[in-house]
């Protein structure tokens, strides 16, 4: 595998990508001709076949792209910044933080206003979570520190949301809490997704400059910075970047767990530990990861579907724990 | 012999204590729905307390009635405090507090949540001699069923497709109400028809397949939001039915099963003409 060049390694991880996004449309929980759906879907009065093509599948399927590659490259970046392999949106509180704002605008009638006051309410929580969690760690943090800030931040933000859950307006609050600890991508239409596009698409632009400077970086600050590189500038753009990102996306779907963890580590030893050409491979990665998960929930049988974080993290947390007795063996 | 006898004098005793026992006098409900049918059939002095929720205008048929009672939160100091000779509380009330109300010596009677209008019909019955107010009972009953009657009697040319669709996205199939509500004013029931048993989530596209001809949905706490209610401003439910709107059905008539159901059925029968 690591004969593999970088433009081999994308070509396929598009290939696998566009495969899984045309089997996604297929999956449902009635089987329906697709062919003919797509066909009767351009027409003036498009059928029922075509309506749960484009109105149920469709916007299913791209938010699942679009969530999952925007958790896989903030990992890649989080973990590039901060020099950090256990960083990434789920661990130092930019998910929880955006599950707390969308929550605070959501419940309590803030996006009745406009509906942009959704993201907006993401992003503003998944920055702030995450500059809290950055703070009390400190600039050099060790691996422990950070996560223990991590945990902090998270239960604090999760008390949170149980909290005003608790106290919204609405009766059906409460019991969605679940939610936005394991998020779902069920029942989303079109709309939602025009909701969280600009965000996410600003976020990417964001990081996508970024990729140099945290090349740069693996060398260490110093290095970076006789480099020519302004760590503080770095720093802000790429919190800001995640923030915009995966407050977009979570304000959304509510918090999918470890896809932002898992990917990165999994694809680094391919792209020869180089965080620029990471954050690509990653995005890809998580796309596919998040829209494999996806499908697998639609597939399972049974009257209720069960939240896609659930399986995320039941992948997600055996390879965490994988991952905390590695680096536990590096530091003994 | 002589303990047989004595058995026997004790059986009648017995018998006679039970037939003798006066009706209720000062009576506790810790539901909303016995809630309702005690306000329905007693006299004002049998009512010691109903809860809070029987005063909420959105959920209770009788908040107007309700207006002027005691409330109780259902917790047991308040409750022992009223000293109620009779407890009703519905088959779901937290058992723990029944358990502790019925060791303390008070009368607790649990009524069946239901999902039927002969289980309406009974629990009127049960809880008609338990306050002494049969007549009264019965005439809540007989008026009930001539309404559903004058409904269920039309002659109707077509029986279009519809369902309820509720906030979280579930849908009222077999043995609920709203199933036994809609075929009795002339509709069919698609939640029922895909095979949907009492209370379920309906997906999205098995919904869309079975092509509704009218949704029906029960609005609560109008003013607030959540994820669950936005899933009825789905857009793919205005493509539906032909865009036609969704119609509202008090969620007052069905939250408890009484005799407001006849309400029920007379809305669902109007709808035909909206």
């Amino acid at each position: 595998m690591n004969k593999l060049s970088q433009k081999h390694l994308l070509q396929l991880f598009t290939l696998l990508l566009a495969a899984l996004t045309v089997s996604s449309l297929f999956v449902g929980s009635n089987p329906i001709p697709i062919v003919q759906a797509l066909l009767e879907s351009f027409s003036d009065d498009p059928s029922i076949f075509a309506i749960i093509l484009t109105e149920v599948r469709l916007p299913r399927t791209l938010i699942a792209v679009i969530v999952g590659a925007t958790l896989g490259a903030s990992g890649a970046a989080m973990q590039g910044l901060l020099r950090n392999p256990l960083a990434s949106p789920g661990l130092i509180g930019s998910a929880s933080g955006a599950a707390l704002g969308a929550v605070i605008v959501l419940y309590f009638g803030l996006v009745s206003l406009f509906s942009l006051a959704l993201p907006l309410g993401g992003i503003i929580g998944s920055l702030f979570a995450t500059l809290l969690v950055y703070l009390l760690s400190g600039r050099q943090a060790g691996t422990v520190t950070l996560i223990l800030a991590g945990v902090a931040v998270n239960a604090l933000t999760l008390a949170m949301i149980s909290l005003l859950l608790n106290l919204a307006p609405s009766p059906y609050a409460v019991q969605e809490i679940v939610l936005w600890m394991l998020g779902s991508l069920a029942n989303h239409s079109l709309d939602d997704l025009w909701v969280m596009l600009p965000g996410t698409l600003l976020g990417w632009a964001l990081l996508l400059g970024c990729g140099r400077k945290l090349d740069a970086l693996t060398l260490g600050e110093e290095t970076a910075q006789s480099m020519g590189i302004n760590l503080f500038r770095l720093r802000w753009r790429v919190f800001l970047a995640v923030a915009l990102a995966v407050g977009s996306a979570i304000s959304v779907t509510g918090s999918i767990g470890f896809i932002g963890l898992v990917v990165p580590h999994l694809l680094r030893p391919l792209v020869g530990y180089q965080p620029g050409r990471l954050m690509t491979v990653s995005a890809l990665g998580g796309a596919i990861l998040l829209l494999a998960a996806d499908i697998s929930v639609r597939l399972l049988p049974g009257s209720t579907e069960i939240n896609v974080g659930v399986i995320t993290s039941l992948v997600g947390a055996p390879f965490f724990l994988y991952l905390i007795l590695k680096t536990r063996r590096y530091q003994l | 012999m002589g303990r047989l006898f004595k058995q026997s004098l004790l059986l009648t005793l017995l018998l006679l204590s039970t037939q003798l026992q006066a009706a209720a006098t000062r009576v506790v409900s810790i539901n909303l729905c016995t809630d309702q049918l005690l306000l329905l059939l007693a006299d004002e002095s049998q009512v010691a307390s109903i809860t809070f929720l029987a005063q909420d205008r959105t959920s209770s048929f009788m908040a107007e009635q309700a207006a002027h009672h005691t409330v109780n939160h259902a917790r047991v100091e308040e409750l022992i405090a009223q000293q109620p000779d009779l407890v009703l509380a519905s088959e779901y009330s937290d058992p723990a507090l029944v358990l502790l109300l019925e060791r303390l010596g008070f009368q607790v009677e649990r009524f069946p949540s239901a999902n039927a209008i002969q289980t309406i019909r009974d629990n009127i019955h049960r809880l008609a001699s338990l306050l002494g107010q049969e007549r009264r009972g019965d005439q809540l009953i007989a008026e009930m069923d001539r309404r559903i009657e004058r409904i269920a009697a039309k002659p109707r040319a077509t029986r279009p497709r519809a369902l309820f669709y509720q906030v979280r996205g579930y849908t009222s199939g077999k043995n609920t109400l709203q199933d036994e509500a809609l075929q009795l004013a002339g509709w069919q029931n698609l939640s029922s028809q895909v095979g949907i048993s009492g209370y379920a989530q309906i997906d999205l596209e098995t919904l869309l397949l079975a092509e509704p001809e009218q949704l029906f949905t029960s609005s609560y706490a109008a003013n607030s939001d959540s994820i669950g209610q936005r899933q009825l401003r789905h857009p793919v439910l205005q493509q539906l039915a032909g865009g036609k709107p969704m119609a509202e059905i008090d969620y007052r008539f069905w939250i408890c099963g009484g005799p407001m159901i006849a309400d029920a059925i007379e809305a669902l029968d109007v709808a035909h003409w909206q």
